[in-house]
């Protein structure tokens, strides 16, 4: 037993020297990026796309985030990547004020900060790598939305969660656009489905069968698009009652060729994921400042830069004519 | 007298307290040495610095106050299923009063630990005044006190823009720690004192182990359940102020999930779910390997080059917790096994325990 | 009449609000909606079967969520690679039975309390799952949704075989040897050791069945859509559990029925279509649900109190 303890000591050292002789060999620039919740196909194939961008450039990037979406999990785990000295933090906020205050504690630190997806206060980050506006967002699918439906009638809406902040956004300016533009049109529910497509399903047929007048359901959360289009075609109901939302093109394409579900909207995630890791190298690298108008992402080129917002471009469409030349 | 001065120390080294604190520090020190590099810029990072030390505790004081609500109410033979949902119920209400109501910042906190405790009243009133199961008392209030704090903010308002002075309790330190560590600090102080050194707290163990003996030896089993689900609400207010001083904000969703990892802490704590046996320290040493284990998954390079942090935290803490489990039935399924064997055959000369 | 009468208030109280939906709300009844609802309980229904067994034998099985999603991202995978589905079937129910029997194990052959167990199996295997899959679905071929039958066929079938379970595992509950067993077990384990019936038999048993049973509604699940999400299942465990208690289903063990968890699943199962149909905001939700099971358990104890059980 005595003789254990030195023993120890001395495989730990040995183990701690091999460590940090490992890791100063190893000195790339690590980029870590934190999702809104890590299960999502969204933020997966934001992933895939960081990935590819992390790979051209030889830098490290780490992923981690919340199994489902919560604030205090994501402060968490910011703070851990300040001590943890990565060189780059890029976050999609799941709450703007609460992920904030670890931001400014990271900034401090000298960590380059930068935002995706969804933006937190302006001062605790250099960019905001911004997708599509909330306010994009919401009057692209209610301009869809409403197109689709010939400008008047009853639709009804499935969200994630009632308290999902980023859901709350979008809804807040789908009904602002509604009100403004399109007077003819009805909410006559909101529905959340706890981001599971089954339940998602059920919800859809209730809402079809108490309002035999609707014309259309949006759904404002990925599983919720597939999940919609399953009641409406089992109900039999493809085509008088239209199906849009925020998804995937994966896990809707059998539905939008069978016409059941009309477009899906969403900007490219891989792109975003991989816009988000160029701009974060390039801040850390001194390459990309404050003040710039244009930015160079690799193969995808160049980038407008608007204040501080690196932007993307505008929602995509997807339907049934451009589908399947995408694959995330 | 040798002997069993012996077999005392042998016991103490063995008892489940103990072993927890092996593991905890063998967890810490495998950590230590695994998880803290120097990275490009040559600072040393990673569990070793005393940054990330202060963070998880500051991380743990929410689900270790839950743990601490829990303690007591599991050593009774109970359970409280709701401390969750009541942390997000009373975070809403303490920014309702305060952003709405237009109380001062200490008049809603004080309000608030007013309606936790209130709301573990209505658990204890069902428990003690109706003799029904709490499993599926407090099941009921989780899903009541969640659903009242959605149907109040429609699960859309979020109360943040809390005073720099407020988010003091949550976010800066003080004397040294975390600010809000002092206030975890003293509940489990008090909460120990309570269960250790007071009569009033063997009683609970009395209870937990039989109810009916309690009420023969004179206890009054219903006042001090009653008594004990209370606490467990006044507890979660304080958990809930302490939460929304450390997000600065105050939304429906708090703590949603944190009654699964509570009840995780005081188990591997020693705590028996069937009552009668457990110990305040025990559930510390629980919620700290708990901690422990997670962030310092994280802070593990081959973890985060896999990404996984999350998920194998969750995967081990369960593992862990069989494991303690198991063990602490091992020793003795060995004891009744031999003494089946023993029965078996002719007593042996040995001295017998 | 009044051996039941705590099953039938339960299904006195869905019959009035049933009636109030008819009164207010007649379009909740057309057929072909209502079907597609039904359809999506009965995979549910299987499960809140199995729990009832679980909860009379006195133990709780809170991994029966996990299990769910493993089973049904495991069959999708194989249905996914071409397996018949007549050999999926049996691999989703013997994947289940597997996992129940290492609960059991436990349980049974460990002596621990099954609420811890199957606490840490819960988060185990919905951790596992997330490392492995990372949430992403599985998409299945066509043949696999209505089992290639049409779909009013196969919603029926998933219906008639969810009732039939029910009926014969009810019927089995109360006439058969093994089904008494498992009373006795909940009522006193020591009594019915003494009696000749091995107790810790008896509950592993149990706990593979429920497995089991979990893998078939997996199944049914899986039969109803040509994706699977891995999540689905999540929350499931409180669902099954609040649908058997609200049912009468003693959670001291050894009392109760599967009837009675079937009206207990079908009153929880209404009220979010019921609310979307009287127009109700969806954040009454949690808070409604939670004062039904509130209001079964104190007239549970209201009757006891007045010394009525039976």
């Amino acid at each position: 037993m005595k003789s254990l303890l030195p023993r120890l000591g001395l495989i730990a050292t040995v183990l701690f020297a091999g460590l940090v002789t490992a890791s100063a060999a190893d000195s790339k620039l690590v980029v870590a990026l934190l999702p809104k919740s890590k299960g999502n196909a969204y933020f997966l194939s934001c992933k895939n796309g960081a990935d590819k961008a992390a790979k051209e450039l030889g830098i490290e990037l780490l992923f981690d985030g919340p199994t489902d979406s919560n604030a205090a999990k994501q402060n968490e785990i910011v703070e851990n990547w300040i001590t943890l000295g990565v060189d780059v933090i890029a976050v999609a906020a799941e709450n703007k004020e609460g992920i904030s205050t670890a931001l400014r504690k990271a900034q401090k630190q000298g960590i380059k900060v930068i935002t995706y997806d969804a933006d937190s206060m302006p001062d605790s980050r250099s960019f905001f790598v911004n997708q599509a506006t909330p306010q994009g967002i919401g009057y692209g699918l209610m301009d869809e939305a409403a197109r689709l439906a010939g400008g008047e009638g009853e639709f009804a809406m499935i969200t994630a969660s009632l308290t999902a902040a980023n859901q709350r956004e979008w809804q807040k300016y789908i009904e602002a656009r509604l009100k403004e533009k399109y007077p003819k049109m009805k909410l006559v529910a909101v529905r959340p489905c706890d981001d599971l497509k089954d339940k998602a399903q059920s919800e859809a047929t209730a809402l079809m069968s108490a309002n035999p007048n609707l014309k259309l359901i949006m759904a404002i959360c990925s599983p919720g698009v597939p999940g919609a289009a399953e009641a409406v075609k089992q109900a039999g109901k493809t085509g008088k009652v239209k199906v849009v939302g925020l998804g995937l093109p994966n896990e809707n394409k059998r539905y939008v060729h069978g016409g059941v579900t009309d477009s899906v909207i969403l900007w490219n995630t891989e792109h975003l994921g991989y816009l988000t890791v160029y701009a974060g190298t390039a801040l850390a690298k001194g390459t990309l400042k404050p003040g710039a108008k244009t930015f160079k992402a690799g193969t995808l080129g160049e980038f407008q830069i608007q204040g501080d917002n690196i932007l993307l471009g505008t929602p995509f469409i997807f339907n049934r004519g451009n589908i399947d030349q995408f694959d995330f | 007298m040798t002997n069993s001065v012996k077999r005392d120390w042998k016991s103490v080294l063995l008892s489940h307290e103990m072993l927890l604190l092996y593991v905890l520090v063998a967890e810490w020190l495998f950590f230590f040495f695994a998880g803290t590099t120097t990275n490009r810029r040559g600072v040393i990072v990673g569990f070793g610095t005393l940054d990330r030390q202060f963070d998880i505790l500051r991380h743990s004081c929410e689900i270790g106050l839950l743990a601490l609500a829990l303690t007591p109410v599991i050593i009774t033979a109970g359970i409280d299923l709701s401390v969750g949902s009541l942390l997000g119920l009373c975070a809403i209400l303490f920014g309702k009063l305060w952003h709405d109501g237009g109380l001062s910042l200490p008049l809603a906190a004080f309000l608030t630990l007013g309606i936790g405790t209130l709301a573990g009243g209505l658990n204890a009133t069902l428990i003690t005044a109706l003799r029904l199961p709490p499993l599926i008392v407090t099941l009921g209030t989780y899903s009541l006190f969640r659903g009242l704090a959605e149907a109040i903010t429609h699960g859309a308002i979020t109360y943040t823009d809390f005073p720099a002075s407020f988010l003091f309790l949550g976010q800066e330190r003080w004397l040294g720690l975390p600010a809000q560590a002092w206030l975890f600090l003293l509940v489990a102080v008090a909460v120990w004192l309570l269960m250790h050194r007071t009569t009033f707290g063997r009683g609970f163990r009395t209870i937990g182990f039989s109810p009916e003996g309690a009420r023969y030896a004179g206890l009054p089993v219903g006042r001090r359940l009653a008594l004990v689900y209370m606490l467990a609400g006044f507890i979660a207010a304080v958990a809930a102020i302490i939460y929304t001083a450390r997000l600065g904000q105050a939304k429906a969703d708090a703590g949603t999930g944190y009654e699964l990892f509570a009840i995780t802490a005081v188990v591997l704590g020693g705590t028996s779910i069937f009552g009668g046996s457990g110990s305040v320290h025990g559930t510390l040493l629980g919620v700290a390997a708990i901690a422990v284990l997670k962030n310092g998954l994280a802070c593990l390079p081959v973890v985060m080059r896999l990404n996984a942090a999350e998920e194998m935290s969750g995967l081990l803490t369960g593992a862990l917790l069989l494991l303690a489990l198991t063990g602490s039935v091992l020793p003795k399924m060995l004891s009744t096994f031999r003494a089946h064997r023993h029965a078996a055959q002719p007593p042996s000369p040995s001295p017998s325990s | 009449m009044k051996r039941y009468f705590r099953e039938l208030s339960v299904v006195g109280a869905l019959g009035v609000g049933l009636l109030g939906l008819a009164i207010f709300a007649p379009a909740f009844f057309q057929p072909q909606p209502l079907l597609s609802l039904v359809t999506r309980e009965a995979p549910t229904l299987v499960v809140a079967c199995g729990m009832a067994f679980v909860i009379i034998c006195r133990q709780i099985d809170i991994s029966v969520g996990s299990m769910f999603s493993v089973c049904s991202v495991c069959a999708g995978l194989l249905a996914a690679r071409g397996w018949p589905l007549l050999l999926v079937l049996p691999a989703a129910v013997a994947l289940g039975a597997l996992l129940g029997a290492v609960n059991g194990l436990l349980v049974a052959g460990l002596r621990l309390p099954s609420i811890v167990v199957t606490l840490a199996t819960m988060v185990t295997l919905r951790q596992g799952l997330n490392l492995v899959r990372q949430g992403e679905f599985v998409n299945l071929p066509d043949r696999v949704q209505w089992f290639g039958l049409s779909q009013t066929a196969g919603q029926l079938v998933l219906v008639a075989g969810a009732v039939a379970l029910l009926v014969a595992l009810g019927l089995a509950m109360r006439h058969l040897a093994a089904g008494r067993f498992v009373y006795a077990v909940g009522t006193d384990a020591e009594a019915a050791r003494l009696a000749g019936i091995r107790p810790q038999l008896v509950t592993f048993l149990v706990f593979g069945f429920v497995g089991a049973l979990t893998g078939l509604a997996a199944m049914m699940n899986l039969a109803q859509s040509p994706q699977v999400q891995p999540l689905s299942g999540l929350g499931l465990e409180l669902k099954v559990i609040a649908a058997v208690v609200v049912g009468g289903v003693a959670i001291s063990g050894g009392r109760g029925n599967l009837w009675g968890a079937f009206a207990g699943l079908l009153l929880l199962a209404c009220v979010a279509p019921a609310l979307t149909h009287l127009h109700i905001e969806a954040y009454w939700e949690k808070a409604i649900q939670g004062a039904i099971i509130l209001l079964a358990v104190v007239a549970d104890g209201v009757r006891s109190r007045k010394g009525g059980t039976g």
